[in-house]
């Protein structure tokens, strides 16, 4: 098995690295993966207990978000499927390389200051080396659109 | 033993009436070759206090259990109150009747909540000479009454008060005739213990604030440094004493903490029955895709819910469900979501339930369920109307670019937002009215709103048959935890004095105004809130606004100062992203969605919020408590 891992989170600055991703899908007739990956960390400081039933709600919301993605894949032609994970980001993106044994990753790499982004430059950069080191996929990098 | 300390005794006898080592061993001479062995029994003793303490769950009050407590058996009784600088009265100090020469004691006594004080004299002999030389209390024995008599006065953290008996009123006693003495007023001391309080609650607001440390784990640090001084500080120093176990149990509220862990359970029920995404399709499906006709509609949504539920939990539940709805209709979902959760914030000011912060003033101020909706409710309906148009004007942009709306996306949407669980719904329905009709005509049965909460999330678990061990994970006990211990610290800066003298600052700006005094709390706390976090907050207020209450003309029975507190610690919320808890986590989902709310746009389009809302809410408290009269009882 292989193809393409497309890692987004939605919102405007996810679109450069969807269409980056649907480019490459038609230039190497791979097939696509969106992947989404639902990261709660934010409650263990308000609201751990609710984690279980927000957690649920949070996978629909990927769905949504990869069908969005999906959508503007299917507009070009190509059929793309989408992936929804729990749990750290960095780890589900190589876990997920690892099970479709995957060609390429694409990332979104973040402009300006970088602060909303779910990596740093610095931290994208020693990600991408971890990813080829751990599972030899290509890492291809979409600018992402400033804020 | 200084004068200051002679309470300590009492503190001593306390911990051995209710069955732990022999006080000596760890409140003895102070010897220093036993400081270790002292240490190890401390900690002994703290873990036995807190199982003994968790185990009787209402600790009884110092004055309550004290052995040196009198009935007044003998016909001869002294009596007086005991009052602060503030005119609060002064609960728990040791009162003692003594010869004046030799200051020997004859009887004691300690004040009650109200500040009272009863001393009921032995049996007396009409001798003059000597002074008793038996036993302090012992009211059958007959003794010589000496010839000076003086009431000594003293608790911790103020200084010592005496009163000399006039010879007429020695000349009573003797008659068998009861004494009421003069009104005494003891002064403040402002020694280390107060010092160390101060820091302590200062040092857990800025944890707080800051987020280095998590609520629950700053509050927790707090009272653990509170009590570790108060035991292991008192070894050495006896003006390290803030209070002991027993002490700040009494300032633990027990109705809060048990009212909003039946919410909790509650909630949990009805979370998962997936009514929150149904509310919100509804309210997309009603307003025909028409965003400005959406928004009102989700706002409303969210604010009903926020008044019967917790802000945090609403929002957990609605921002996932919004953020599909916006972007299946193609537009910024921050238009719906920031509006969405600055309702909740000021909806959930409505009623008691609705916020932690209202639970802790209903509970504080003894206001019912009732009155926050008979109260609150039309000003925080003018407030919700101002929020509407301000949001319609401050996201009118992002509104209008609206683009076609996906028929895939749409047609998930309708997937998704359906209720998963019609019988839980029903059953959660019947159950929540009946909780609704309770906690409105409780108060007539003196029912506490902890005690129909814990009714309603009881009669869930039995109808519904859910998990219990599910069920009771569902409950947020770090929060619950952060409740009690935060109780612990704001309760040893009331024990210090520092509460009292915030008091009497706001008191000596206010004067006898209460126009001023509505205006000052509603703002300050309004403001306050949006870089405090307004649990801690309300709480350390609340006893400032008890004082102001029994002070102010015309601020007592209606309790509209308690309304301008809620007012002012639930609609600050929308000055800041860390102005309320509702607000960080809808930011955080938000920015998993790829939305993520800046602290400047919050405060961009939040503060002005704050400034309508709070206007328009004091515009109805003055309206309903000063021109029109309003209730005389809260």
């Amino acid at each position: 098995m292989s193809g393409i891992v497309c890692a987004i989170r939605g919102g405007p600055k996810s679109q450069p690295t969807i269409t980056q991703a649907i480019t490459l899908a038609q230039e190497t007739g791979l097939p696509l993966y969106f992947l989404y990956v639902v990261n709660l960390d934010f409650l263990s400081h308000t609201s751990h207990s609710r984690i279980h039933t927000i957690s649920e709600e949070m996978h629909h919301m990927g769905e949504f978000i990869l069908l969005a993605a999906q959508s503007a894949a299917a507009a070009q032609g190509i059929s793309a499927q989408g992936v929804v994970r729990h749990g750290n980001v960095a780890d589900e993106i190589i876990s997920l390389c690892r099970d479709l044994d995957a060609d390429y990753v694409v990332l979104g790499r973040p402009r300006g200051r970088g602060e909303e982004s779910v990596f740093g430059q610095n931290l994208l950069k020693r990600f991408s080396q971890r990813i080829e080191q751990e599972t030899q996929t290509q890492i291809v990098l979409a600018e992402e659109v400033s804020t | 033993m200084s004068r200051r300390f002679r309470w300590i005794p009492i503190l001593r006898s306390e911990i051995a009436l209710r069955g732990l080592p022999n006080p000596r061993l760890w409140l003895g001479s102070g010897s220093r070759g036993r400081a270790k062995s002292y240490l190890l029994i401390l900690i002994v003793c703290a873990f036995i206090g807190i199982g003994i303490a968790f185990g009787i769950g209402f600790a009884p009050t110092l004055s309550q259990a004290s052995p040196h407590t009198q009935e007044p058996t003998s016909s001869s009784l002294i009596t007086g109150r005991v009052y602060d600088q503030q005119g609060q009265p002064v609960e728990g100090a040791l009162v003692t009747l003594r010869d004046a020469h030799q200051a020997k004691p004859i009887v004691q006594s300690t004040t009650q909540s109200d500040g009272r004080y009863t001393l009921s004299l032995p049996e007396l002999s009409s001798s003059s000479a000597g002074s008793a030389g038996s036993e302090i209390g012992t009211s059958s024995l007959v003794r010589p009454l000496p010839s000076a008599l003086e009431v000594h006065i003293e608790r911790a953290h103020f200084e010592d008060g005496d009163i000399v008996l006039k010879t007429a009123d020695v000349r009573d006693l003797l008659a068998g005739q009861s004494v009421v003495l003069p009104d005494v007023i003891l002064l403040r001391h402002i020694g280390p213990a107060f010092w160390i309080a101060t820091l302590v609650l200062l040092a857990v607001l800025i944890f707080i604030a800051t987020g280095a440390l998590h609520n629950t784990l700053a509050a927790l640090v707090g009272m653990v440094v509170i009590l570790s001084v108060s035991y292991l500080g008192l070894a050495f120093h006896k003006d390290l004493f803030i209070f002991d176990f027993y002490g700040a149990l009494r300032y633990v509220d027990w109705n809060v903490v048990l009212l909003v862990m039946g919410m909790m359970i509650v909630i949990a029920v009805v979370e998962r029955t997936g009514v929150f995404q149904w509310l919100a399709f509804m309210a997309y499906r009603v307003s025909g895709g028409r965003t400005w006709l959406l928004l009102p509609i989700l706002m409303l949504v969210t604010g009903i819910a926020s008044a019967f539920l917790d802000n945090v939990t609403t929002m957990l539940l609605m921002t996932p469900i919004t953020v599909q709805i916006a972007l299946a209709l193609g537009i910024d979902p921050l238009a719906l979501l920031v509006p969405e959760v600055m309702a909740s914030n000021v909806v959930g000011v409505s009623t008691l339930v609705g916020t932690p912060t209202n639970i802790l003033i209903g509970s504080y101020g003894d206001i019912s369920f009732g009155a926050f909706l008979r109260n609150l409710t039309p000003g925080v309906a003018l407030a919700f109307i101002g929020l509407t148009i301000y949001s319609e004007f401050a996201y009118r942009r992002e509104l209008r670019a609206v683009s076609t709306a996906s028929p895939l996306l749409l047609e998930k949407l309708a997937q998704q937002a359906r209720i998963t669980e019609p019988e839980h719904l029903k059953k959660a329905g019947v159950v929540g009215l009946g909780m609704l009709i309770l906690f409105i005509f409780g108060e007539r049965l003196h029912l506490p709103p902890s005690v129909t909460a814990l009714l309603g999330a009881t009669a869930l678990l039995l109808w519904i048959r859910l998990d219990i061990e599910e069920m009771i994970e569902a409950v947020d006990w770090t929060t619950l935890v952060f409740f009690i211990a935060l109780f612990v610290v704001i309760g040893a800066v009331q024990e210090v004095g520092l509460i009292s003298m915030i008091a009497g600052l706001v008191r000596r700006l206010v004067g006898n105004h209460l126009l001023l005094a509505m205006l000052v709390i509603t703002w300050l706390t309004a403001v306050l809130s949006t870089v405090i976090a307004n649990i801690p907050l309300t709480a350390a207020m609340l006893p400032v606004i008890g004082y102001l209450a029994t002070m102010v003309p015309g601020a007592g029975n209606n309790k509209v100062l308690f309304y301008c507190l809620s007012i002012g610690s639930g609609m600050g919320g929308n000055g800041s992203l860390i102005g309320a808890s509702a607000n960080m986590v809808t930011a955080g989902i938000a920015e998993r969605a790829g939305y993520p709310i800046t602290y400047a746009h919050f405060f961009r389009k939040g503060f002005p919020a704050l400034l309508i809302t709070v206007a328009l809410a004091m515009l109805w408290l003055l309206l309903h408590f000063m021109l029109l009269g309003g209730p005389a009882a809260g």
